[in-house]
């Protein structure tokens, strides 16, 4: 079981890399992520929309409404260039902390 | 007979009642529900069933409540301090060009300095503040 602290900070890496591409919407982002990881990253997946809309206020990614194959209103997710910026910022945080970990493993330094 | 409709219809109600907003995000909410209970439907559940998984799995109303109203403080928090420096901003530059008239056009230096040295530091924390706003903003 991931420990939720984790979950939660891998909440946003996560979003920003699924919307870098192409345009998302939140259900189809929580069933990428929970098929990519094997079902064993579970987000509660109301949790995924306060994520969301900070990352919207934050402008790091914009929203329009769109509709979907049956005719409902759905709300799409894309990522501004911010969102890329803070993307990459977070690839490089998470690459030096499995770097160290792979590291203190193996008992190398990075 | 299991009605799907009346059944989100109540589930909306319980999360208006419990303060989330309609049409954003509820409105997206709902889809989302629907969305799982189709594809709870598909792996072989009865409509009910198919229902009370995806509401289990979208969340408590209280519980979603409190983490967008987390989202909205923090929005608020921020921008309140990028608020705070612009006024801060603009009660310096208050301070500083009458005192620079006064020295200008009367040539009254002390009322100048006074001017000057309460006005600049004013503006430099109202820069400050308002550059720590913005770049927390991102954060």
């Amino acid at each position: 079981m991931i420990r939720k602290e984790l979950v939660a900070a891998s909440a946003e890496p996560m979003i920003l890399s699924l919307l870098a591409r192409g345009e998302g919407y939140g259900y189809a982002i929580i069933q990428e992520v929970k098929a990519r990881s094997g079902g064993k990253l579970q987000w509660t997946d109301g949790m995924l929309y306060p994520v969301l809309h900070r990352m919207e206020t934050r402008g790091l990614i914009k929203s329009r409404w769109g509709e979907s194959e049956t005719g409902r209103k759905r709300k799409y997710y894309s990522l501004k260039k911010d969102g890329k910026l803070a993307m990459s910022q977070h690839h490089e945080q998470w690459s030096l902390v499995q770097s160290v970990l792979a590291g203190l493993q193996k008992g190398q330094y990075v | 007979m299991f009605d799907l409709e009346a059944a989100i219809a109540g589930w909306r109600m319980q999360m208006l009642a419990a303060g989330i907003k309609t049409p954003v995000p509820l409105d997206e909410l709902e889809f989302h529900v629907r969305e799982e209970i189709e594809r709870q439907v598909k792996s072989g559940l009865n409509t009910p069933q198919a229902f009370a998984a995806a509401v289990q799995q979208i969340g408590q109303a209280n519980a979603l409540k409190q983490e967008f109203e987390k989202a909205e403080r923090t929005f608020m928090k921020r921008t309140l301090i990028i608020l705070a420096g612009i006024l801060g901003v603009l009660l310096g530059m208050a301070l500083i060009m009458p005192a620079a008239h006064l020295y200008k056009e009367q040539g009254m230096m002390h009322n100048a300095v006074v001017g000057f040295s309460w006005g600049i530091p004013i503006v430099l924390f109202g820069v400050g503040t308002a550059v720590f706003g913005l770049k927390r903003r991102k954060a």
